[in-house]
Order: structure tokens, then sequence, then C-alpha cells
């Protein structure tokens, strides 16, 4: 479904990924770790067509796209959804009647007919249900005022109701206490499926304890220096992110 | 002199005799404004708007226009769906088949008609910081209808008073349209009033005078909404005054016009008066749009809050100037400003100062401007959800102004504008439903 080759990408002239290797097949869950500044958020950022940064070289595959030409709406329409490290207050614009259009938008792009306004509802409270989300989120500006963990919340919301075929979480865990992450979790949990693939980044293993990945990568010095499963992620737990250093260097 | 004074003074000669009020009092006011002459840019206050363009032209008094096209026209360009009384005013006159003052309990009727019927006319200018605004001068001179509009004591009229003032441009003279209004609350007492500029074709200039008095423990809730035509220049003053525990919101909105310069001025003089203005001039092509806002709090306990907020397209150009006053024994007063500007492009430009100037110690006051574009972090985030580049721009653009516009209490023109804010966006009407 996803393939990444040899990517690089800079930001203010500084290159972040340095060569960057993954593939990543329909019904697959990766983990991306590594230690700050590795390039986690850039990979996840330049996958959803974020334009401050430059990707210098590499390609990016998706489902037969070449990824990396379409913008950032395009992609979002073919399926690519990225979970915010940060997600974006946005005053002023209603929570789920961008929703709604975001789905639209999606939906009228595959040429499917758009979803009217009450089946929407229908849809939108059921995911909340199981986001264990209030209502009152309906009415509320897009997160503003929202606590960091109803962010997060919101942001699987969003990728439970637009159902993508990749879905990239951006330290999702991030700032969650443990309650929150169940429910974060359980939300993602909810949404494997063997047509869709997830791309997990996460300087954290603990998140990994609730959502079982298929493969672990490392990523150090903007590239990925080693893989392997689940079993990987318990080794960083145990040993962190050090003994990893020379080989970035020495490869 | 320059041409556009001497064609006012010959205006002056021909019109005078049919002028309502006062005759000797509009004389007197004619001469100050034309020993005055208009400002120029050398004068701060006018430093950044210009009025040369004003300077060749030949000024017209125009004259009692065709009844029924003004019937006409205010159902064409009208704020439809208001319950309320409604006056209609064409190039400054009354048009009493078009109007309906409805059955309330608010005095209301043309100026010229309370004038005749005892209205002293020394009432008119007593909110007036004459020396100040020179154009209420010369609206003082030539004003030849407006509206009156008072609410007795203790009389609530929830409904709005509409007052639509149209004005139709010439090609070649230069119409000047000079509506007077007085509005008053008597203590305890509430009402809201509307005053919507707009007309059509050719060049005209307006110059409203507006003026403003709440008593005690009243409420005045006033708009002044303008949608010109885009060659009209227009220039308005709102004077207010605030008594006791009075509170008077004030809107200014302005979509239209091609040169315009607003001056509002408030005086908050007794404890307990409580002034909330809200701005919003969105503005496109060449034109210009200079609010010069000024506060004074001369009395211990008063509040002010002022949201006056930019949307500039094209290589148009805004000026704010919001001046806070705060008198040596005003205590306790609570003064807080801000002006946001977003810009849509590098074409357009804004200039914009706050000035506090405090004489008492024990107060809060705040101000904030700011010039910008739109979030990039916040557009992205649309976009990674699928709503395309255009509609995601115009998305947090309706946002940034419906802020203004959203408070504004009277559903039909708060619908209008919204409506007309989308209007001037691309893909606004697909987003319409999604705030």
């Amino acid at each position: 479904m996803l393939k990444i080759s040899n990517l690089h990408a800079t930001i203010d002239g500084k290159e972040i990924l340095r060569g960057l290797d993954l593939e990543v097949r329909a019904g697959e869950v990766h983990a991306i770790m590594g230690p700050n500044g590795s390039g986690k958020s850039t990979l996840a950022q330049v996958l959803a067509g974020r334009d401050t940064y430059e990707v210098t070289g590499g390609s990016v595959e998706y489902l037969g796209h070449d990824l990396l030409e379409l913008e950032p709406e395009e992609r979002a329409r073919k399926g690519v959804f990225l979970a915010f490290q940060y997600p974006v207050e946005i005053p002023g614009v209603n929570n789920v009647y961008m929703l709604k259009a975001a789905l639209n938008a999606r939906l009228k792009a595959a040429g499917d007919e758009e979803m009217d306004a009450m089946a929407f509802m229908k849809l939108v409270r059921e995911k909340m249900k199981l986001m264990q989300m209030d209502p009152s989120f309906l009415h509320r500006a897009v997160n503003e005022g929202f606590s960091g963990g109803e962010k997060k919340r919101n942001e699987i919301l969003q990728m439970a109701v637009l159902e993508p075929k990749l879905a990239v979480l951006d330290e999702t865990d991030s700032g969650l206490d443990i309650d929150a992450l169940k429910v974060v979790a359980e939300g993602v949990n909810s949404l494997r499926s063997p047509d869709r693939a997830m791309v997990l980044v996460t300087h954290y293993q603990r998140l990994l304890d609730y959502i079982e990945p298929d493969y672990v990568h490392v990523l150090s010095g903007g590239r990925i220096v080693r893989s392997g499963d689940k079993s990987l992620a318990l080794e960083l737990e145990a040993r962190g992110y050090d003994w990893l250093q020379p080989e970035a260097v020495n490869a | 002199m320059s041409a556009v004074l001497d064609s006012l003074r010959s205006a002056w000669t021909e019109a005078s005799p049919t002028l309502p009020g006062d005759g000797a009092r509009r004389a007197r006011a004619l001469e100050e404004f034309l020993a005055a002459g208009l400002p120029t840019v050398r004068e701060e206050d006018w430093k950044y708007t210009s009025l040369k363009r004003l300077d060749n032209r030949t000024a017209t008094l125009p004259v009692m226009p065709d009844a029924t096209a003004g019937g006409a026209l205010a159902e064409r360009l009208g704020v439809q769906g208001l319950d309320g009384p409604r006056l209609v005013f064409v190039n400054g006159h009354f048009v009493p088949s078009a109007s309906d003052a409805g059955d309330t309990r608010l005095e209301i009727g043309s100026l010229g008609a309370a004038l005749a019927a005892g209205f002293p006319h020394d009432r008119l200018g007593s909110v007036i910081d004459l020396q100040r605004y020179r154009f209420a001068q010369l609206n003082a001179a030539l004003f030849a209808d407006g509206a009156v509009v008072r609410a007795p004591r203790g009389v609530v009229e929830p409904r709005p008073v509409y007052l639509l003032f149209l004005t139709l441009g010439d090609e070649d003279a230069l119409p000047i349209v000079q509506p007077r209004i007085w509005i008053e609350a008597e203590a305890g007492a509430e009402l809201t009033v509307i005053e919507h500029h707009t007309g059509e074709r050719g060049d005209a200039l307006s110059n409203v005078v507006t003026e403003a008095v709440a008593h005690d423990n009243s409420r005045i809730t006033h708009f002044r909404v303008q949608e010109q035509a885009p060659a009209h220049i227009h220039i308005a003053g709102l004077n207010i005054r605030l008594e006791r525990d009075a509170r008077v919101h004030s809107h200014n909105i302005d979509f239209g016009g091609g040169l315009v310069r607003n001056d509002l001025h408030a005086r908050l003089v007794a404890p307990g008066a409580e002034l909330t203005l809200d701005g919003l001039y969105f503005t496109g092509g060449t034109q210009h749009v200079d609010n010069h806002t000024r506060v004074d709090h001369l009395a211990p306990q008063t509040r002010s809050t002022e949201d006056y907020r930019g949307v500039l397209d094209g290589q148009s150009r805004a000026v704010f100037n919001g001046k806070v006053l705060v008198a040596e024994d005003a205590q306790k007063i609570e003064a807080h400003q801000s002006n946001p500007n977003l810009l849509l492009n590098r074409r357009c430009e804004v200039d914009t100062k706050p000035e506090l100037e405090i004489y008492a110690d024990d107060v809060k006051c705040s101000h904030g401007a700011t010039v910008g574009q739109l979030d990039t972090t916040a557009l992205f985030y649309l976009r990674s959800r699928g709503i395309d580049a255009d509609t995601a721009r115009s998305l947090l653009t309706f946002a940034f102004a419906n802020d203004v516009i959203g408070r504004i209490g009277v559903e039909p023109l708060r619908e209008r504008l919204a409506a007309q804010v989308l209007g001037r966006l691309p893909e606004g009407e697909s987003i319409r439903e999604l705030t």
C-alpha cells in the first residue's frame, strides 16, 4: 500500500530525513519509534503533505499514486489520514460540520453519494460513543478549549468517521493519562482491518501495550536503523535508544 | 478656495430657504466649516486618508426623489425580514410612502417633521465635539432631513428601528447627502436602531452625523451598516453619551464605499456606564476604510470593550486609530481594545494605532493590534482532512469575520451580513453550513 524509498526531506535547509525506506502493506500496523529529533514527526507531516518540509529526494508510492505529487486534500480524499501530535484549534469552525465536509469531500472524490445530515449525525454519534466523548463536543469549534486528551480523542473520532486506508498517528499517546490512552487505543484497535494500514509514530513503548504492532522500526538520524517485531519495542524500553546510535552513524 | 468649497457655498445659497430648522444656526455652521476647509493629510487625524479627490468636484444638494422609485429601491436593497418600524430616505430626503413607523411606544419620525413640531434645533450638536469633527459642521449647515428615535422613560422596544438611507449617485456632479440622526433613550428605556447606508450607481458623498444619548440605566443597541456603491465617499460621525449605568452596544460594519471615514466618539460621563464597540471592515479592490474611534472615560467605574476587525483583499487599505482617554478622577475603570487584521494578499495595507491617554492610576486597560495572514497550520489541518485549499481559506476568513457578525442579535441582519461575507469568498456557498 505504501512504499517509501530513499526519502530525503529538509526544513529550513536542514536535512531531517536522510534516505528513509519503509514498506507497509494493507492490514499491517507499523510502529515507528525513535528518540526526539530523529525525524518521526517529519515523516508523518511529509506523508500528509505539509509544505513547510521540502522533499529533496526519494519517492513515496501509495496505492499506485506518486503521493508526493498530490496536494494534502487529494491525499486525504484518497484515504490518507494523519492524526496530529498537536491538533489545531480553529475558533469559529464547528467541529462536526468540519467533519461532515471532510467526509463528503472524500465520498465525492470517490464517486460515492454524499451523506445527508441525518445519516451523518447518526454515524458521528455512534463513533462519539465509542470514543466516550460527550455530545456537547458536536457543537463546539474544532478543538477549541479541548483538553489535551479531548483533542486526541477528537483526532481518533475523525479517523473513525473518515475510515482512511492509511492512518498515520503522530504521538497520539503523548500527554494522555492511562484511562484516556485506553480509550484512544480501543478506538484505534476497533479500526484495525485487513484493508487498512496504520503507522504509529511514538516515542514511548507504552502505547504498544494497548495497540499491538506487527512491525517495529527504529528511526534515528533520519533513517530506519533497525526493524523487527513487537519484541524490539520491549528491548528499546529496557535498553533505551543509545545502543542503536553508533549503528546509525556507521550504516 | 477649492472648487468643491465654492460649489458648497452656492449650493447653500440656493437651498437654504427650503432647509428645515434655524437658518442662522446653519449659516454659522457653514461659515465655520468653510473657514476651516477640508482636512488634509498634514493633519494628524487625517494622515492616512486623503480627501484630495474632492477638491475639483462640483457639489450639489440632491432634490426630493421620486417616491415610487424610492420604494422599489428600498425593497431591493433593504434588509428584509425585520419586524420593527422603518423609515426610508433617498438621497437624504424622507420617503413617507416607503416608511412605516408602526405600532410602537417609541417616538419616531423624520427630523424635518420633528423640527417643525417643536423639537429644539439646539439639541442637535449637543453630543458632538464640534471643534474636532469638522464634517459635523458641514452636516449641521446642510442636512435636508434625518430621523429622530426616542424611547420615553421606561419604554422597552425589543424590535429594531430600521433607518434605511439610500443613495443614488451622479456621473458628473457630486451629490452630497447629509442624513442627521438623533437617538435618545430616556431613563430605564431600551431601543435598537439599525442605520443602513446603501445605494447604487455613480458617485456621491454621504456625510452622516448621528448623536445618541443613553440616559440613566438605559440601553441602546446601534448598528451602522454601510454597503454603498464602489465610487461612493462615505463620511460618518457617531457621537454617543452614556450616563449613569447606561449600556450602549455599537456595531459598525463597512462592506461598501470607495473612500470611507468613520469617527466614533463616545463619552462615558457617569459611573456604571458600559460601552461595547464592535467593528468589521471587509475591503477589496481599491477601497480605503478609515476608522477613528475615541472613548472618553470621564467617570469612575465605567467600562468599555472594543473589537474592531478587518479583512482586506485586493489592493485595499484600512486605517484604525483607537484612542482611549481616562480622566484624572476616573478610577476603577476598565478599557479593553483590540484590532486584529487579516490580509488576504500582499498588496493590501493596514495602518493601525492604539492610543491610550490615562490620567487615573487605578485602572485596567489593555490594547492589542495585529496584522497577519491566515494561520498556515490551521489551513493545513483542514486540507489534511480533505477540504480543498480555497474552501479552507474561506472558512478561516469567515470564522475570523464571524466573530463580530456572530454578536449581532438581530437575526435577519446577522444572516444578511454573514451571507455577504460568504458571497465575497471563494466557495462561500459550500461553507455556509460549516459555521
